[in-house]
């Protein structure tokens, strides 16, 4: 899935005592595997090295990992300052998925917050707007399926 | 906000019903969001976006098909800009596969994508005029746009939904013959394109709607994720043709524009300026076609995929569109996960309509460029009189 663990790069160094280990997701993509408490913290280091203007938060890819009983949360972080994408990669477990939000830091988590909590089921901690149907029919939402989980039936 | 609104006697709420034809799931085709917009007077207290009226799934259906079909379903994600959907997604499939499409093929490809941010500025840019009542600039515009949607036709075979790009190539090639007539058709459109461009720098009716109006500053841009035009009208110069230098964006020149104002002006000058820069590259690319094949056989492309993922992104017309692919072997991907520019630009951008005017609102909205197509449903609910009264976008916009 992911190449060898690598040398922790330049631009991960402000995060260096988080990281649980360091991979690249093609096209040359900084992955830094973190715990789910380590996910903020994480992205407060980045913008403190790097400054407001130096980052943005592109993207939250959530997949359903069914047969390791993980969901698999990804940060995706244009880091201007470096032209390099990192991702903050973490994992929560499949029944219970809970993580701190991203809201405090960084507004742009919004959509994707909101997205991944209606269509996975990822409970943002702190995030105010969660709510079902923010994008899948209320019909699909009042049964209580997720529908981008595997195991949905959808 | 809700002690904010407490503390006005007498508030109209104003929810405007838009159906917005960009995105996977959200903002997509004649997809409608409900941007609700509180006013005291003539001017916004607060406003709250609603989505999810019409969720197509189809990330969930990406999985259940074929790596290949969803070339297809990616391309009818947004009908303005369908080449760069099925761009984004097949790199991250040749990535996967570690294949590299040939030189012809990539400049092909750069070329559709220009031509289509081409026409998709033109059509913003037409739309801007018509929400602030300059009605013969829009029927001006679009009709010179068709010019351009002529071009990509005899590029990719369709004047809207391209279905051009394929894992390793593209479907047609260009011959000397349609290379003229391409050529021909850039040099009769510049000059209109650089007609409009003075219009909307000099005219006294378009500077009074645009300048000062929808002001965002560099910090509110990257902290909310804004991209694109929107971004760089900001001065914040981020462009994925030049963080990712993909397909021929790595040897065709072009500079970033990038302005300092911040407003629906800028953002309008910005996008003339790239359509400037967009001329430019596909000149360059008509002078400098390399040569060999560009379109691979079909045949012997590989039906099941490693395992792998990738993420890729291009500088789609409204700014930076990702894809996350991701494959566990087999025919169908495991996870394709799509972020268009339109989610984050017009999402993440409802706190800043405070402390404009409803008249405003409509001309940010398009400044963010949505796509506007359907817009026309907004119903106007005076809370004290206990009256609604539907009032079309333009109506609204012209005060």
């Amino acid at each position: 899935m992911s190449s060898d663990p690598l040398e922790i790069p330049d631009v991960l160094k402000p995060i260096e005592n988080l990281l649980k280990g360091v991979t690249i997701m093609k096209p040359g993509r900084v992955v830094a595997l973190l715990e789910p408490s380590d996910v903020v913290k994480a992205y407060a280091a980045l913008k403190a090295r790097y400054g407001e203007v130096g980052l943005y938060f592109s993207t939250l890819v959530a997949t359903d990992l069914k047969d390791e009983g993980k969901i698999r949360i990804d940060y995706y972080v244009n880091v201007l300052e470096k032209n390099q994408y990192v991702v903050l990669r973490t994992h929560v477990p499949r029944d219970d998925p809970r993580i701190e939000s991203l809201l405090k830091e960084a507004p742009a988590a919004l959509p994707g917050e909101c997205e991944a909590y209606d269509l996975l089921g990822v409970v943002f901690e702190g995030n105010p707007h969660l709510r079902r149907a923010f994008f899948v029919p209320e019909e699909v939402a009042e049964k209580g399926v997720f529908p981008l989980r595997k195991d949905a039936g959808v | 906000m809700t002690e904010e609104v407490s503390k006005v006697d007498k508030v109209v709420e104003i929810p405007m019903t838009v159906e917005i034809p960009v995105g996977p799931q959200h903002p997509a085709v004649h997809e409608p969001i409900l941007i609700k917009v509180y006013a005291e007077g003539e001017y916004v207290v607060k406003a709250e976006a609603y989505t999810g009226y019409n969720h197509r799934g189809i990330e969930k259906l990406a999985e259940k098909k074929s790596f290949y079909q969803d070339i297809f379903l990616c391309g009818r994600v947004c009908g303005i800009c369908n080449a760069v959907h099925a761009d984004c997604y097949v790199r991250a499939l040749e990535h996967i596969l570690d294949k590299e499409p040939p030189p012809r093929a990539k400049y092909l490809r750069t070329l559709a994508m220009e031509l289509e941010r081409l026409h998709s500025h033109m059509l913003v840019l037409a739309v801007t005029a018509e929400i602030v009542g300059f009605d013969t600039l829009f029927m001006h515009m679009m009709r010179d746009r068709e010019l351009i949607m002529k071009a990509k036709e005899i590029v990719t075979g369709n004047r809207v939904l391209a279905d051009y790009i394929m894992v390793g190539g593209v479907r047609r090639d260009l011959n000397s013959e349609k290379i003229d007539k391409l050529k021909k058709i850039l040099t009769k459109v510049e000059p209109r394109i650089r007609y409009y461009w003075r219009v909307f720098e000099e005219d006294v009716t378009l500077n009074k709607r645009l300048v000062d109006v929808g002001r965002l500053t560099p910090v509110q841009v990257t902290s909310h994720g804004l991209l694109g035009p929107v971004a760089r009208a900001s001065g914040v110069a981020t462009d994925s043709r030049y963080h990712d230098a993909y397909d021929a964006y790595a040897e065709v020149p072009f500079r970033i524009v990038t302005r300092k104002e911040g407003d629906c002006w800028a953002r309008s000058l910005v996008r003339f300026e790239e359509m400037q820069v967009s001329l430019e590259i596909c000149r360059y690319i008509l002078n400098h076609l390399p040569e060999g094949e560009a379109v691979p056989d079909e045949r012997r492309l590989p039906r099941r995929f490693p395992e792998g993922e990738a993420f890729t992104t291009v500088e789609a017309p409204r700014g930076e569109l990702t894809y996350y692919v991701m494959s566990k072997g087999g025919v169908n991907p495991y996870r394709v996960k799509i972020r268009t520019p339109s989610y984050n630009n017009i999402i993440n951008t409802v706190p800043f309509y405070v402390g404009h005017t409803i008249a405003d609102v409509p001309t940010i909205l398009a400044s963010y460029d949505p796509c506007i197509s359907c817009m026309e449903r907004v119903t106007v609910i005076d809370l004290r009189r206990g009256t609604r009264k539907k009032v079309s976008m333009r109506d609204l916009a012209r005060g």
